[in-house]
């Protein structure tokens, strides 16, 4: 296309946009839809203990959509893709049950320590966010297993070894319920804030183009280590929340690969670098999950698998994403 | 001022500047020609910090910019565009602007008040909320420039700013060109091979040759150098 | 010298040269379609049931089930090329649609061979005549001999392959400029699909050396296959096609030498941490012709 008829093409489209004339009434817009999600996500799960004492269900989808939420800070809004994302997941679950079970603590500041482990190995592991887009992605992979071995090796006495932990004595499955609510809203509460601060804005254009960036004065290093370590403590929560609820901790689940590839199919079918894109994507994909896994445990996997391959060739934007791309004239109104 | 002083850049055993020295006064335009393959742009990347100078040194008023990072160069007051326009697609044009200004302690309302004036000086105020991907090339390259000037640099270093501009639209940019000096009090090193608007905005012209400086002086002077007409026309 | 020590070298030899034919595939199709292929550990297992069946089924000795296993796998490569890699060029992140896919791709793989062949691990019923040698007090399988003999083979097959042959100089223009090589007139796309077929047929026949090699092999280790050669190909430099060689050898050798001393936990460890050092180090891997950061 030549440049007279692209801009013709921008100058007969603009007049269809109500926000040409009332810029302010686009971020007004904006926040009003985030408003609205966030206010149904609270009343959806709140009320849940009152009604039921069946509350696995609901427990877990606010698991995937906290860790789908936060996977989106670093893939959708840095643009990285940690592959080694469980590292976290799985630290905060040990660091709970050791705190937990081997020192004797309460069950929040156990939570405060699992928070403050996985932000120490997220700073540990730094370094690594010099490494260009695939290469850190594999790296991070490597380093999850890494942890893994690493506890391993631990010695048995702090972190029960091949049978893991068992945190008897804590066992209430309603607070942890709203531990995880809290998280939830926590994490919420951390994308609004990063979609509309600062630290946003830089983040986006190093997405974009990562040495235009640098060339106007984004500190790349330093801007994409905040939101790092942003992004590793919500994952750490979310495990040690967890172990806390079902009160066992061991190698193998805490260190699932699926939890990463669970994070990244939830966050990637909503659509990457959109608020609403992880929530959209776990609400529509959670419950079709669960019931795979409940009737067939190995086909999970296998559906899991082709789900990834067919998002990333049909629906490479996720649903959000499709949908700003088709209604491009809504895109702005999309937080 | 800019004060380049021998600067070599070599790639394995390339040599792509080999001792370039050049000065760009205060308030001035500096117009840099060349062929392709002349080493324009390894200058630039060079004092701009996305390579690191083999030898030699660069400096703004005295400041030396030798091994600082891009982001630190564009903080002593230098700001960049390039051939190929780079914007942040997936963003407003606001939002463009507004990365530029992110490390200069401004207020929402001050934010708002430079991007205004530059979106309008380069026409494109009433597209302010639109993604910049939907820009056409031309308009690129304008949001580009209007997304350094906005951080007030004391040097602008333009990458062949009129490539792929329709007419109109080059025009408009020559005018921004010409009143930087001036108005806005910023120096410019304009690097481009289209000779009508280097020889008409420039005060003094510098042409590179191989990794050369091959002749400078005014635009008149140039015309008539004899080694410049065996380069260009020659050989 | 302590003979336990000779020992843990002369299977870091071993071992260093067949996760080198692993790095060595996947740094082909890295290096020519940029395509991060997570799925090559799942490959590799696939190529040592391959071995398995053929040797159940048809009575094929793992060696001559080699050219079959590469034929197959190169032909599925060929398809796999047309059906999965060749749109993700047009998406946004080439690189990290793939990478996303191949994972996709890795489950899938896992999850497949999970419902046909079962969890339990299998083994390839193989043995020669003598079952080893002995060199003063170090002990050589002639299996693993063998093994070692058949990587440098094909090592040696691809290195002339890409350095002496036109389609093979073509994929080194490719790695190096993509393109320019479209400019000279080469069909890419034919070219691309065929170098996923190569890689993928490399990693069956590392999948029969494997198994070979290793007691036994299951659906599960996939994973760490595909892991081990991602640390030899950034070892040894990303898209550096022979590079990986130095790189698997380089990390057979701590893996086996740190088994001698310590337990295999730690010395997979050990491939971490010289992993993580090398890119803190050295962040174009030791023979790198690119940058990772």
């Amino acid at each position: 296309m030549s440049d007279e008829t692209r801009e013709t093409r921008i100058e007969a489209q603009n007049p269809l946009s109500a926000s040409q004339k009332n810029p302010e009434k686009t971020s007004h817009i904006k926040s009003l839809i985030w408003g609205g999600v966030v206010t149904l996500i609270i009343l959806a799960f709140l009320p849940v203990p009152l009604f039921t004492t069946n509350l696995s269900f609901m427990f877990y989808m606010m698991l995937w959509l906290t860790m789908a939420t936060s996977f989106n800070f670093v893939a959708g809004m840095a643009g990285y893709m940690p592959f080694g994302y469980v590292a976290f997941y799985g630290i905060g679950a040990y660091a709970t049950g050791v705190l937990y079970k081997t020192f004797g603590l309460p069950i929040p500041i156990a939570l405060a320590g699992a928070a403050a482990a996985g932000v120490a190995i997220g700073l540990l592991l730094a370094p690594t966010l010099r490494l260009k887009g695939v290469y850190f992605g594999i790296v991070s992979l490597a380093l999850a297993m890494a942890m893994k071995l690493i506890i391993s090796l631990m010695p048995a006495k702090i972190t029960g070894g091949s049978l893991g932990l068992i945190l008897s004595g804590a066992n209430d499955p309603t607070m942890a319920y709203y531990a995880m609510f809290i998280v939830l809203l926590g994490a919420l509460a951390a994308g609004t804030w990063l979609s509309m601060s600062r630290l946003g804005i830089a983040l986006r254009a190093i997405r974009d183009d990562r040495e235009a960036a640098e060339v106007v004065g984004v500190n790349v290093v330093r801007t994409r280590l905040k939101a790092w370590v942003m992004a590793t403590m919500f994952p750490s929560l979310v495990g040690g929340v967890e172990a806390w609820y079902t009160n066992a901790i061991d190698l193998e689940s805490s260190f699932n690969l699926l939890v990463t590839a669970k994070s990244i199919v939830y966050a990637m079918a909503g659509g990457l670098g959109f608020l609403v894109g992880p929530i959209v994507g776990a609400s529509a994909l959670y419950g079709i999950d669960q019931l795979i896994w409940r009737h067939f445990p190995t086909l999970n996997l296998l559906i899991l698998g082709v789900v990834i391959i067919a998002l990333m060739l049909l629906l490479p934007r996720g649903i959000v994403g499709a949908f700003a791309q088709r209604f491009s004239r809504f895109r702005r109104f999309i937080p | 001022m800019l004060k380049v002083d021998q600067l070599v850049k070599t790639f394995g055993g390339m040599t792509a500047l080999a001792g370039i020295s050049l000065t760009v006064p205060d308030r001035s335009i500096l117009g840099v020609l060349g062929m392709n393959g002349s080493g324009k742009t390894t200058m630039l990347n060079c004092i701009n910090g996305i390579y690191e100078a083999t030898a030699g040194e660069i400096s703004l008023d005295g400041v030396s910019l030798i091994g600082k990072a891009p982001h630190a160069v564009f903080s002593e007051g230098v700001g960049r565009t390039f051939q190929v326009p780079r914007i942040f697609p997936q963003m407003s044009l606001l939002e463009n602007l507004a990365v530029a200004l992110l490390n200069k302690g401004l207020s929402n309302a001050q934010v708002a008040e430079i991007s205004a004036h530059w979106l309008n000086k380069v026409e494109l105020y009433r597209l302010r909320h639109n993604y910049a991907e939907e820009l056409s090339g031309g308009q690129q390259k304008l949001l580009e420039l209007a997304r350094i000037m906005v951080a007030n640099p004391k040097l602008v270093l333009l990458d062949e700013p009129f490539a792929g501009v329709n007419p109109s639209l080059a025009l408009l940019l020559i005018g921004i060109i010409r009143e930087m000096p001036q108005e806005v009090g910023c120096s410019v090193m304009l690097v481009s091979h289209d000779l009508t608007s280097v020889y008409e905005l420039s005060d003094n012209i510098l042409v590179m040759h191989e990794g050369h400086v091959l002749a400078e002086g005014n635009a008149e002077a140039i015309q008539k150098n004899p080694d410049v007409i065996e380069a260009y026309l020659g050989a | 010298m302590n003979e336990l020590l000779l020992q843990g070298l002369v299977n870091g030899i071993v071992v260093g040269l067949i996760y080198a034919l692993i790095g060595v595939s996947l740094n082909v199709i890295f290096g020519v379609l940029r395509v991060v292929n997570f799925a090559h550990g799942e490959f590799i297992v696939l190529g040592a049931y391959g071995a398995y069946f053929a040797q159940q089924l048809l009575g094929l000795s793992p060696l001559l089930a080699m050219p079959l296993v590469f034929l197959v796998f190169g032909l599925i490569g060929y398809g796999l090329y047309f059906l999965l890699v060749q749109r993700l060029s047009r998406s946004n992140d080439p690189e990290h649609a793939s990478l996303l896919v191949m994972f996709g791709l890795s489950l899938v793989l896992g999850a497949l061979m999970l419902l046909a062949f079962e969890a339990d691990s299998r083994s390839l019923n193989f043995s020669l005549e003598p079952p080893f040698l002995m060199f003063g007090n170090v002990i050589l399988p002639t299996t693993k001999l063998l093994g070692l003999g058949v990587s440098v083979v094909i090592t040696g097959c691809l290195a002339y392959f890409l350095y002496r042959t036109m389609p093979g100089k073509a994929l080194r223009a490719i790695i190096m400029n993509r393109d320019a090589i479209q400019i000279v007139g080469v069909d890419l796309n034919h070219l691309s699909a065929l170098t996923f077929g190569l890689g993928l047929g490399l990693a069956g026949i590392t999948g029969i050396i494997v198994s070979m090699i290793f007691p036994s092999f299951s659906p599960f280790i996939g994973q760490d296959y595909t892991l081990i050669g991602f640390i030899v190909i950034v070892l040894g430099g990303l898209g550096h096609p022979i590079g990986a060689v130095a790189g698997g050898i380089l990390f057979g050798l701590a893996e086996q030498t740190a088994m001698v001393f310590f337990s295999g936990t730690v010395a997979m460890l050990l491939g971490f941490v010289l992993l993580i050092a090398v890119i803190l180090i050295r962040p174009a891997g030791l023979f790198g012709v690119q940058n990772l950061r």
